[in-house]
């Protein structure tokens, strides 16, 4: 029993940092109709630099918040420089989704090389600002730490901002208007275009804020090739998609269930089948649900 | 489109076509080295993956980013095929084409009810989950994986005719009976079928098209190809293991067929070549110019991403397309 | 291949019309060299393919640099009977399928012999697809304790210079039943060849040791969140007493790190290969003092060894990756010492330098070859093994392992069989000049 609470924790911790990655893919998808794998590079780069402002200041508390900035401004001008132009020349059209996606598998790659020629071997280093040790009940360590909570914390107070910013702000209404019927949105005076900017933006500084946890959360360092962050990644997509794509609540709910699921797995079946389970969870929620748990039935078809 | 074109040429002309391609092969390998032999079979290996997938996205409208998985099982099978029956080379590669076509219809049944995004990450997670689980079974051989053997040439072929000369032809054949009865199917009513689900669904299901099985039609296809380029890629390494199918693979391939363009088959050869040939750019570049270790590392990826992005934004529907519509202006 | 003459009918019949003109540009291959490929009179080429990025680079990555260094060194005092050596270093990933790939390249490039290629899945992957043996060339050194590696009928060109995994697996069992014979032992290890060498090792006839908890990990699943929590939670669960790592790098500092959140803190031993946490980042290592690993090399901190000392001043002079102030380690120690083992080697087979000669150099005076490592060499006619032996110290407050506060090493041997775990009465022989064999 012990230890089942063990792995729940264990499993709700991932699921929280997978959270916010789909979090960050569903806002892009949300606000322009394109899979973003460039996510994964953007939270890498905001991570480094975290870590060069961590090192600079010695303060978490600094070098979170800037490291979020950084995301929005690198996002804000993935979508500005790239994917504006190129959603512009394919005209919208429904069906073309393939070449985004291979659009922003391209920046991912371009992303990571630049990254490894700047800081080649070195290492970004983050350390968690509180203690990692886990809480004492009786007399037995469990898997939950004052770092932990923390991370719940952090991933609880985004929900909380995004979704107050998404249903009470008239940023938020204009977002979900040109999400869902851009051209009415244009006419009725929205800068759709603007908009979507702000939507992307909004997406990087959650992929930041997963990139920040991720690595607090993990071995504490960054490099540029990690595979973690393309576990992250894979993870927070899946999470998405299990999701439904469309809603903030589908992602964070298909994030702890993937995570859980996950953990569980892991803890009572071993690691050699835990790529494996994440592809049968995501096939046998869309079997039942093709649209994901909190999709829009016959909705919007890409 | 390429229907403009395909009707002055006939099939006869597509077959002199065909036995052209194979004629400029054979002569290119008695001339090339046993490294130029080796990456030649990779290009034919790339060009039966690439078509693959240009099938299922192009043709029928499905994404796939996965398709590495779908090579692994082609591969994974041929071997167990030699292994287990000790069958002669050309049964396994059918066993291959047989048995990833299996798993493409069950998995396109599933596929067919989903759209655009969900199919990517679906299709995404078996290409990181798939592999993996060749750790789990010992008949698969763990992480060194099992052997794949296509045997050396005959010795009919002379003393000095080497081992990836032998490569060479054995996947530049099977690469072109492939693609020839590819586009066989792809002109033949199947063919139009998915083009019109593609365009048009529900024109198409008021046209009396079954939507549903015409996609997982396309998949069974789709996955047979890949299944092919598999047994291939294993015939050009001895070797069948969980690193050979990495996600780098599928990420290559949908590179490929984005650099081919993804609407036509005809361009399949530029992508096939581009992945192979960049490595070798990169490589020169950096010799020549820094020497650098991490940079001869780093510059294959970062060329390939590059161009990726670039021909997304010059010619997204490829060059065979951009080329062809610049000539009829 | 019944079908085979029926293909060649097929394949041969269709080109017949350019048959003829083909002929006229039959491969050069045809001609034999006259002298050895990969060898003229100023420079020898060698090769190594082993991970420069990826997780498995820890560590790894530092041997290419040492080598190069000790190559340029002997290089800048005359080279090996005149010839230059140079080496070209490829990246893989720790990918089998690159390591093939690099190999290729190598060949291609007209490269003598391949040298310290790492990895047991990539070694045997290349073994079994390009197929070094058969060609005849030299693949020295490899870097991996697989034991499957000193067949000599199916790796006939390659030698180790590792102890096998076998091998360091009994001597932990020896190890743990001197020192621990009545704790609760854990295992973890990797799930592939490397893993299953260990178990091997440990089981009954070997070095006999019962694990109250095992746990296998595939080496993709490092880096899923959650995962090293799980195994650290299994073996607490189960009240370990004693915890074997039998991993690469990430792994024990992942599992370390895991441990130090749930307070599991058993005595750690370990394995050769994941034991340098130091090479990741010492910032964020949990500080694992006292954790007890091997080696069979002098301590990279030994202050009396001649050939450290020698060995660091060759790595501050010539390593092109050396940073001013960094310190020396085991990593650079290793490479240093395969590059000076190769020298000698080249040394050996004469100035008619050929692949054959090589390698008959090694089996016939392999074993009288100088090295730092404290254990002899086993290279014969019948045995391409290299090391058979180890001694175990403790991480001190820098991070590197010691044998005690004076640096006497107590070393054991053993082989990869089911022979006993002795203690060794080898004594190193002096170093040669200026470390430059002749």
């Amino acid at each position: 029993m012990f230890q089942f609470v063990n792995t729940l924790l264990i499993g709700i911790t991932a699921g929280s940092i997978y959270s916010l990655m789909a979090i960050s893919i569903v806002l892009v998808w949300r606000s322009t109709r394109v899979v973003n794998f460039a996510a994964g590079g953007l939270a890498l780069a905001s991570s480094f630099v975290g870590a060069s402002v961590l090192e600079k200041t010695g303060s978490f508390w600094i070098a979170l918040p800037v490291a979020m900035v950084a995301g929005a401004a690198f996002s804000a001008f993935i979508e500005y420089f790239f994917l504006r132009p190129l959603l512009k020349r394919s005209g919208d059209k429904g069906h073309e989704i393939f070449l985004p996606i291979i659009a922003t598998l391209g920046l991912l790659g371009v992303i990571k090389a630049i990254l490894s020629f700047t800081y080649g071997d070195q290492i970004g280093s983050i350390p968690p600002p509180l203690s990692d040790k886990g809480f004492i009940v009786s007399g037995e360590s469990i898997a939950l730490s004052p770092m932990r909570v923390l991370i719940l914390g952090i991933v609880l107070t985004l929900m909380i901002v995004l979704t107050f910013v998404f249903q009470r702000t008239n940023l938020g209404l204009s977002l979900r208007a040109a999400s869902f019927a851009p051209e009415i949105s244009r006419l009725s005076g929205i800068r759709v275009d603007l908009v979507r900017t702000v939507g992307w933006a909004i997406s990087g500084a959650a992929g930041a804020t997963a990139g920040i946890l991720q690595t607090t959360n993990g071995s504490g360092s960054v490099a540029p090739d990690s595979f973690e962050f393309i576990l992250l990644l894979i993870f927070g997509f899946v999470a998405a998609v299990i999701g439904g794509l469309e809603s903030l609540i589908g992602a964070v709910v298909g994030a702890l269930t993937l995570g859980v699921i996950l953990a569980i797995i892991l803890m009572y079946l071993g690691s050699s089948l835990v790529f494996f389970a994440a592809f049968v969870i995501l096939i046998l929620v869309l079997l039942l649900r093709p649209n994901g748990i909190i999709g829009v039935k016959g909705g919007r078809r890409a | 489109m390429g229907a403009v074109h395909s009707r002055h040429i006939t099939n006869k002309h597509r077959f002199i076509g065909f036995v052209l391609i194979g004629l400029v092969v054979y002569i290119l390998s008695n001339i090339a080295d046993e490294w130029k032999a080796y990456q030649g079979a990779t290009v034919a290996v790339f060009v039966v993956a690439i078509a693959s997938v240009i099938l299922l996205t192009g043709y029928s409208g499905q994404i796939s980013l996965g398709h590495g998985a779908l090579l692994a099982i082609g591969a994974y099978a041929a071997a167990l095929t030699q292994i287990y029956f000790s069958a002669p080379i050309w049964i396994c590669f059918i066993a291959a084409v047989l048995v990833t076509a299996l798993f493409g219809a069950i998995l396109g049944t599933a596929a067919a009810r989903l759209s655009g995004p969900y199919l990517a990450g679906t299709t995404l997670a078996l290409a990181v989950g798939l592999p993996a689980i060749a750790n789990q079974f010992s008949i698969l051989g763990g992480e060194q994986g099992i052997s794949f053997d296509a045997g050396w040439p005959p010795l009919s072929l002379g003393e000095t005719f080497t081992q990836y000369k032998w490569f060479l032809w054995i996947t530049t054949l099977a690469a072109l009976i492939a693609l020839w009865w590819v586009q066989n199917i792809l002109r033949s009513r199947y063919g139009r079928t998915w083009r019109a689900v593609k365009t048009n669904e529900v024109a198409a299901e008021i046209a009396g098209i079954n939507i549903g099985r015409s996609k997982v039609l396309a998949f069974t296809v789709s996955a047979g190809l890949a299944g092919l380029a598999g047994a291939l890629l294993a015939t050009t390494l001895n070797n069948v293991s969980p690193s050979a199918f990495p996600l780098a693979l599928s990420f290559s391939i949908a590179t490929g067929a984005v650099l081919s363009g993804v609407n036509t088959l005809g361009g399949v050869m530029i992508g096939a070549v581009a992945l192979v040939a960049i490595p070798e750019i990169a490589t020169s570049i950096s010799d020549r110019w820094s020497g650098s270790e991490s940079v001869a590392v780093l510059l294959p990826d970062f060329i390939v991403s590059a161009l990726l992005i670039l021909t997304v934004f010059l010619a997204p529907k490829g060059p065979i397309e951009k080329f062809r519509s610049r000539h009829s202006k | 291949m019944i079908r085979t003459t029926r293909r060649k009918f097929l394949v041969t019949s269709a080109v017949t019309a350019v048959a003829a003109l083909s002929l006229s540009v039959m491969p050069a291959q045809a001609i034999s060299p006259r002298s050895e490929v990969g060898v003229s009179s100023t420079s020898i080429k060698l090769g190594i393919t082993l991970p420069l990025e990826g997780s498995a680079r820890y560590g790894y990555n530092q041997l290419p640099g040492a080598m190069k260094a000790y190559f340029d060194y002997v290089n800048a005092n005359g080279g090996v009977h005149g010839r230059k050596i140079t080496l070209t270093v490829k990246d893989d990933g720790y990918l089998p399928k690159k390591a093939i790939a690099n190999t290729q390249a190598f060949i291609k490039a007209n490269t003598f012999a391949v040298i310290g290629a790492l990895g047991t899945a990539n070694n045997k992957a290349v073994a079994g697809s390009v197929n070094l043996g058969k060609r005849g060339i030299p693949s020295l050194f490899v870097n991996t304790g697989f034991s499957g590696f000193n067949n000599r009928t199916t790796y006939p060109t390659s030698s180790t210079l590792l102890p096998s995994y076998i091998m360091e697996a009994k001597m932990m069992g020896k190890y743990i039943s001197e020192n621990y014979p009545t704790k609760k032992v854990c295992l973890l290890y990797q799930d592939d060849d490397f893993g299953d060498d260990a178990l091997v090792g440990f089981d009954k006839t070997h070095g006999n040791v019962d694990f109250a908890v095992k746990v296998a990990y595939p080496s993709l699943s490092q880096g899923v969140a959650g995962a090293p929590d799980s195994w650290v939670a299994k073996f607490k669960a189960g009240g370990c007493e004693v915890q074997i790592v039998f991993g690469v790098a990430t792994a024990t500092l992942f599992t370390v790190q895991a441990a130090a959140k749930i307070g599991y803190a058993p005595k750690w031993i370990l394995g050769s290969v994941g034991a340098d946490i130091p090479a990741i980042d010492p910032r964020t290592v949990p500080y694992i003092k006292d954790a007890v690993s091997m080696s069979f090399m002098p301590s990279n901190v030994d202050p009396k060894d001649e050939y450290v000392e020698l060995f660091k001043e060759i790595n501050t002079k010539y390593n092109a990756d050396y940073k001013a102030g960094a310190k020396f380690t085991s990593w650079q120690l290793i490479g240093m010492n395969t590059a000076f083992v190769a020298v000698q080697a080249l040394q050996a087979a004469g100035k008619n330098l050929t692949r054959k000669s090589l390698l008959a150099a090694i089996d016939s005076s392999g074993s009288k070859f100088a090295s730092a490592g404290l254990v002899p060499l086993n290279y014969s006619k019948t045995s391409n093994v290299g090391y058979n032996g180890y001694w175990f110290g403790t991480f001190n407050s820098t991070g590197d392992l010691v044998p005690n506060a004076t640096f006497t090493y107590t070393t054991y041997t053993t082989d990869s069989g089911t022979g006993p775990v002795v203690k060794s009465t080898y004594v190193r022989p002096k170093m040669p000049l200026k470390g430059l064999p002749n």
